[in-house]
């Protein structure tokens, strides 16, 4: 790729409103230049690394941020105190608890029905789902095959957009029930909870044995 | 007796989780007596103040009263004569939701870090152009956006109001007749046994109307019954005198 392109592509990223695509770069670059161009996603990620070290170099204020499978530029975090002085639209209303755990359980299960999502969370969900859904961080899915055929839910673009994410993956992963078992803490319960049985056997059949023992 | 602050918790099992952790239970050996007792009196609180919520907690509630009792009745045993512990399924879901729970943190903390960085916009000016291709203008396009779509807009759609006027059943005219021919037989007659026949409310506005024009042209007269609901009338033998009496 010519290094003439990394300008293109911090042009494009700069110009764009949404956390623009390496493949829509892609379709720019050959779209005016000709299909033979090689340039490829990875060039595209290499070319931003470039560009974001530069920045950092020359002190900017500004980055790249990756986002939605996608490139956007935004300021760093040190600056929040009074941008969002400036701007309201960040200090909205958060999210709440029961539409964060819904998403959570989403984002790790999808896609995923109601009555999936209902019996972890042990509470009837259809409002939460519904505000999510207005809000456009999940989105239907399709149709489960299962009987009744319930509806499919699944996190969307504006669900990474939200938190920050490039794709669903960066998520951490959950502690597995598993792992939780394998816990120090848990198995010294366990050899505790195995030891006052043994001892309660053993005592009970201390008792046998006296009640059984021939009187002096 | 322990008092519980009336926290909002998100549902049954995070109520658990908080016996769980207030009490330093083990997870594992939940005492299912104790803590169905602390977990009946928290819904007899909620149940006073929201009937809809109190739904999940009190199926909480009889599924705990199900273990309680299974822990009383003798041991069962599974295929390969391994005992049975009737809490196991709700130890599973009390570890699957607490798994989530943690997860809701993470979010949370994603959710504050990406509050904090501000992305280039204010493109609100900007025209936006549809793609010309149809393949990209359909890119992200499922069946059920175009249901949502369609949804919206049927919804938008104005309803057509019609007003149906009915032709009244009586005329003032009639109903002169009516009252005339009524005057003919008594000499005085209350209001109220005029209207007392008539079921539909437009005939006995229709009848006002009549006996006001009545008045007016002057062939009865109008005065006070001794029943203060009601009024008198009578006929005038000079149809040209004006005349109500008080």
């Amino acid at each position: 790729m010519e290094a003439i392109y990394k300008s293109i592509i911090e042009a494009l990223i700069f110009a764009s409103d949404e956390p623009i695509k390496p493949i829509e770069i892609i379709r720019v670059v050959q779209g005016i230049d000709g299909d033979e161009i090689e340039i490829t996603p990875e060039d595209i990620d290499n070319c931003v690394n470039e560009i974001n070290a530069a920045l950092e170099n020359e002190r900017h204020s500004i980055n790249i941020v990756r986002i939605a499978d996608g490139y956007i530029f935004s300021t760093r975090q040190e600056y929040a105190k009074y941008l969002g002085y400036l701007s309201s639209e960040k200090s909205k209303r958060r999210l709440s608890q029961a539409a964060l755990e819904t998403l959570a359980i989403v984002a790790y299960k999808q896609p995923i029905t109601k009555p999936e999502l209902e019996s972890i969370r042990g509470v009837n969900s259809d409002y939460t789902i519904n505000t999510l859904l207005e809000k456009n961080l999940i989105a239907i899915a399709g149709r489960s095959e299962t009987v009744g055929r319930p509806i499919l839910y699944a996190t969307t673009d504006e669900f990474l957009k939200y938190f920050g994410l490039n794709k669903i993956s960066d998520l951490p992963k959950p502690r597995e029930i598993e792992e939780i078992m394998q816990d120090e803490d848990f198995l010294e319960q366990k050899r505790k909870l195995l030891m006052s049985a043994v001892e309660e056997q053993m005592e009970a059949e201390l008792e046998i044995e006296g009640e059984n023992a021939p009187e002096a | 007796m322990y008092k519980i602050q009336l926290d909002h918790f998100e549902g049954p099992l995070d109520l658990l989780l908080f016996f769980i952790k207030r009490d330093e239970i083990n997870i594992y050996d939940i005492p299912i007596s104790k803590i169905t007792k602390d977990f009946l009196e928290y819904v007899n609180l909620i149940q006073t103040l929201d009937l809809e919520v109190a739904g999940d907690f009190i199926l909480m509630a009889s599924t705990l009263m199900h273990i309680k009792v299974r822990l009383l009745l003798p041991k069962e045993v599974d295929a390969k004569g391994e005992e049975i512990d009737p809490r196991a399924e709700l130890v599973q879901r009390l570890l699957e939701y607490k798994k989530y729970k943690e997860m809701s943190e993470e979010l949370s903390f994603f959710e504050s870090a990406q509050r904090k960085q501000f992305w280039r916009g204010n493109f609100n000016e900007d025209p936006k152009v549809a793609p010309p291709e149809y393949e990209i203008l359909l890119k992200n396009v499922s069946v059920y956006d175009l249901a949502k779509v369609f949804k919206g807009i049927i919804q938008q759609v104005k309803k057509e109001v019609f007003h149906e006027i009915k032709r009244m059943p009586v005329s003032i005219e009639e109903q002169i007749d009516h009252i005339m021919t009524l005057l003919g037989k008594f000499k005085e007659l209350h209001f109220l046994s005029i209207i007392n026949e008539m079921r539909e409310k437009i005939r006995i506005v229709v009848t006002f109307i009549a006996l006001l024009e009545l008045v007016k042209m002057g062939r009865i007269g109008i005065k006070e019954s001794p029943d203060f609901n009601d009024f008198t009338v009578y006929a005038l033998e000079n149809g040209s005198n004006l005349q109500i009496n008080n």
